[in-house]
């Protein structure tokens, strides 16, 4: 049952991480893309988490893991908002429909 | 915690301020040995090398982020409204992203600060970024300028939950 589920967590992650990429080919410009990556490989790897975690032999491990997933959350959000006020500083213009 | 008499009592209490030192000193020390216990897969001779690690770890944690104030259930508050946005966001920007005809309409969008400097700000900037639509680009003293990927007129409304969420974290009351 555990072994489904985590099947089932492993590979919903692995289709958000495909969106990500996928709007990060398919998005207009820096500002878009950056939404891409953040939001999608945010969840992505959320789920790989909880996907993981199912089968972690200790809380140690668990721990472990849902540390990685904060890391990752504060990095991605803290990078996306660097490279979006770089874009922003060198003049670089939104892309309006 | 309320912020506004502490920041008062740090100013006119210097005693009171040693024992918030205290406090938080503690705090950070227990949380701290718990992250050394998840690093170490709770390894008990590895704790020979944690206790001083641990102990650094607090005094530098207190030199770099002096104490500030948060709450319990406005930190219990915050984390389900997260998880469930969050989750949104992700869901509708993979949406978007796979959608043949991409349904995105770029804008920027001004949102002027209720909240104080420092931290908390810091902290909503990044939240903002996680959130469905929303992409923090630019903060300064007054506003913080966001990239939103479609328009609605919600925006401005999410934006003063987010606000208010984050406030609570912190235990502030907004302006």
């Amino acid at each position: 049952m555990t072994e489904y589920l985590t099947m089932f967590l492993l590979l919903a992650g692995a289709v958000f991480f495909l969106a990500g990429t996928v709007g990060l080919l398919r998005f207009p410009d820096v500002y878009t893309r950056l939404h891409a990556l953040t939001k999608a490989d945010n969840v992505g790897l959320g789920l790989v988490v909880a996907g993981l975690a199912l089968q972690a032999e200790s809380w140690a491990v668990v721990g472990k893991l849902l540390l990685i997933w904060l890391l990752v959350l504060l990095a991605s959000a803290s990078v996306a908002h660097l490279v979006a006020a770089a874009a922003r500083q060198r003049g670089i213009k939104l892309w309006k429909r | 915690m309320h912020s506004d008499d502490r920041r008062q009592r740090l100013e006119f209490l210097p005693r009171d301020s040693v024992m918030i030192h205290l406090r938080t000193g503690w705090f950070r020390a227990a949380l701290f040995a718990l992250l050394w216990w998840i690093l170490t897969d709770g390894a008990a001779d590895s704790w020979l090398v944690g206790v001083p690690v641990v102990l650094f770890a607090t005094l530098a944690s207190l030199a770099l982020l002096p104490p500030f104030s948060w709450s319990l259930i406005g930190i219990a508050r915050f984390v389900p409204f997260f998880f469930w946005r969050s989750l949104y966001g992700g869901a509708d920007v993979a949406r978007r992203a796979l959608h043949p005809r991409l349904p995105i309409s770029p804008d920027m969008y001004e949102h002027r600060w209720r909240l104080p400097p420092g931290l908390p700000r810091v902290f909503m900037a990044n939240i903002v970024s996680l959130l469905p639509g929303t992409l923090s680009a630019e903060l300064d003293e007054e506003c913080l300028r966001i990239h939103v990927l479609y328009e609605t007129s919600t925006f401005a409304e999410d934006l003063s939950v987010v606000e208010k969420q984050v406030a609570g974290v912190f235990g502030l009351a907004l302006v």
